[in-house]
């Protein structure tokens, strides 16, 4: 992986003010080409509004955003020519197959036929190709909206949650797939999570929002060497005990359900 | 990019129940005229059917051709007010109640490309709705074998319904401005239904030629005798589409598209 100097993304001073309610508060962020940027909050805490404003969705009341060097502006959407999403909950259109879904996707980014097939294989979606996407189960409907973010091969991925409804076996293939992205093709992911165990196994750079603002910021071996710190006087053996049993159980299960994960990284 | 936006403005409907249901539902409207017209033609069959006759000798209507073919020009001005209404919620408001705009809002493409290519869909959609419904209408009333039933006679019916059913379109935009200001199927129908209650009502008064409500009843003669509108009301008509297109295309261009 090759970490740029130049931003995929930066916001300045960025806002958004919802009557009284302040759900974004003067962020700040520099997300570098080629790297993943996890932006951890709470849920509330602005990540779905920042995700809105990066996509154009929403106007900030105050501040910018650029996206791969674009100043994104309302109803300008040029900037999302090499941008690939998903945004809170996986939908799709629940008449069309997921075949028709990607299509409508793949003429509306100008991409080659043969996308289509391939990034369904990348996300196994193949057997489900002529389902319905109403008919799909959650963690399906995840892969769908991924797949319809990858279809048009990206430089940069803006996913809100992206492990919603996957099972553990599911968690690991998309973090494995995200990390072959950035390694292989420089791609750069910016990803929201309530989670931290999602983002710390996979993020360059950690963000924490709360209340809509950047409370902390950094590398993610500097947040676990924190974290550790924080750990050792804040929680009591059986506690920590009960963290490693947790890792362990679900190592343990993707093991007996065949998950990619078997004896490697959970 | 317009080819595209609207290919796949047309590929979403595939497997909808909804575009069968509109033509459904305005199908009957014939059906339920046809069977008017039986009544009052042979009132005492009726009567022995069950069928009761005298809202059908109330309406003033005469079992001939062209009060048939005159009815027609209402059928499909009313479903221009009511179910075209519901044709564009459902186009434009499809996308919140699905939650797919935030999926279209931020693709590459320029969103008036979408507004435009969805009130095209709608026209089609209509335009087919329309045709095979005057077809049908057509039919039945050969069937029907009505006293004074020609060709000029039903030439003239189908031209003064294209005519309803176009300048109805013209209030569409409008509708789909409420439907995207409003993210759902509710303000749009709501709107539609108030629309057209208050433009019955001002139907009866001078303001009628300039209240666009107003202007479609007024000309199929839904309130008295069919009018010849002056030029003015073409104009607000005109206006109020011009005013639906920009007003939606702004709508998703500025305003904060949050579901």
């Amino acid at each position: 992986m090759t970490v740029g100097m130049v931003s995929a993304i930066s916001t300045h001073a960025l806002t958004k003010r919802y009557h009284d309610v302040l759900a974004v508060d003067s962020l700040d962020l520099d997300v570098r080409q080629g790297e993943i940027y996890g932006f951890l909050g709470r849920n509330g805490a602005g990540k779905t509004t920042t995700i809105r404003m990066l996509l154009g969705l929403i106007r900030p009341t105050n501040g910018e955003v650029k996206v791969l060097g674009r100043r994104v502006s309302s109803g300008e959407t040029d900037a999302f020519r090499r941008v690939g999403y998903l945004v809170e909950t996986a939908t799709a259109y629940p008449n069309l197959t997921v075949r028709e879904n990607l299509e409508i996707q793949r003429r509306l980014t100008r991409t080659n036929p043969a996308a289509i097939d391939s990034t369904m294989a990348l996300l196994r979606l193949e057997p489900y190709a002529e389902k319905r996407a109403g008919q799909l189960s959650l963690g399906n409907k995840q892969r769908l909206a991924l797949a319809r973010a990858l279809l048009h091969s990206p430089e940069l991925l803006v996913l809100d949650e992206p492990a919603n409804a996957l099972d553990p076996a599911g968690i690991v293939e998309i973090r494995e797939l995200l990390r072959a992205l950035v390694d292989e093709s420089g791609v750069t992911v910016f990803m929201s999570s309530h989670i931290l165990a999602e983002v710390a196994h996979l993020a360059d750079r950690i963000g924490i929002v709360h209340e809509g603002r950047l409370i902390e910021e950094s590398s993610r071996e500097e947040l676990a060497a924190k974290a550790r710190a924080f750990a050792a006087d804040a929680y009591t053996p059986e506690e920590r005990e009960q963290a490693l049993l947790t890792a362990d159980l679900e190592r343990y299960f993707l093991a007996r359900t065949g998950g990619p994960a078997e004896g490697g990284e959970a | 990019m317009f080819g595209q936006v609207l290919i796949t403005e047309f590929l979403k409907l595939r497997r909808s129940k909804v575009p069968w249901g509109t033509l459904g539902g305005l199908s009957l409207a014939p059906l339920g005229l046809a069977l008017f017209m039986w009544i009052l033609r042979e009132p005492g069959r009726a009567a022995q059917l069950g069928l009761v006759g005298a809202k059908a000798n109330l309406s003033g209507l005469e079992a001939t051709g062209p009060a048939y073919l005159s009815t027609l020009t209402i059928v499909f001005g009313v479903g221009g007010m009511l179910l075209l209404p519901f044709i564009v919620a459902y186009i434009f408001g499809r996308e919140y109640v699905e939650a797919t705009a935030k999926n279209m809002l931020a693709l590459p493409i320029d969103r008036r490309w979408f507004v435009i290519a969805k009130l095209v869909v709608a026209a089609a959609w209509w335009l087919v709705l329309v045709v095979v419904v005057l077809a049908e209408s057509l039919v039945i009333g050969m069937l029907l074998g009505l006293p004074g039933f020609s060709a000029g006679v039903a030439l003239g019916a189908v031209g003064g319904s294209m005519r309803a059913a176009a300048i109805s379109y013209l209030l569409a935009p409008v509708v789909a401005w409420v439907t995207v200001a409003g993210r759902g199927y509710m303000g749009p129908i709501a709107f539609a239904l108030a629309g057209m209650a208050v433009g019955n009502l001002l139907g009866k008064t001078g303001w009628a030629e300039w209240f666009p409500w107003s202007i479609v009843p007024l000309m199929i003669g839904m309130v008295g005798q069919p009018q010849t509108l002056p030029t003015g009301s073409y104009v607000v008509l005109a206006a109020m589409f011009v005013v639906g297109v920009v007003a939606t295309i702004a709508q998703l261009r500025f305003a904060d598209n949050a579901q």
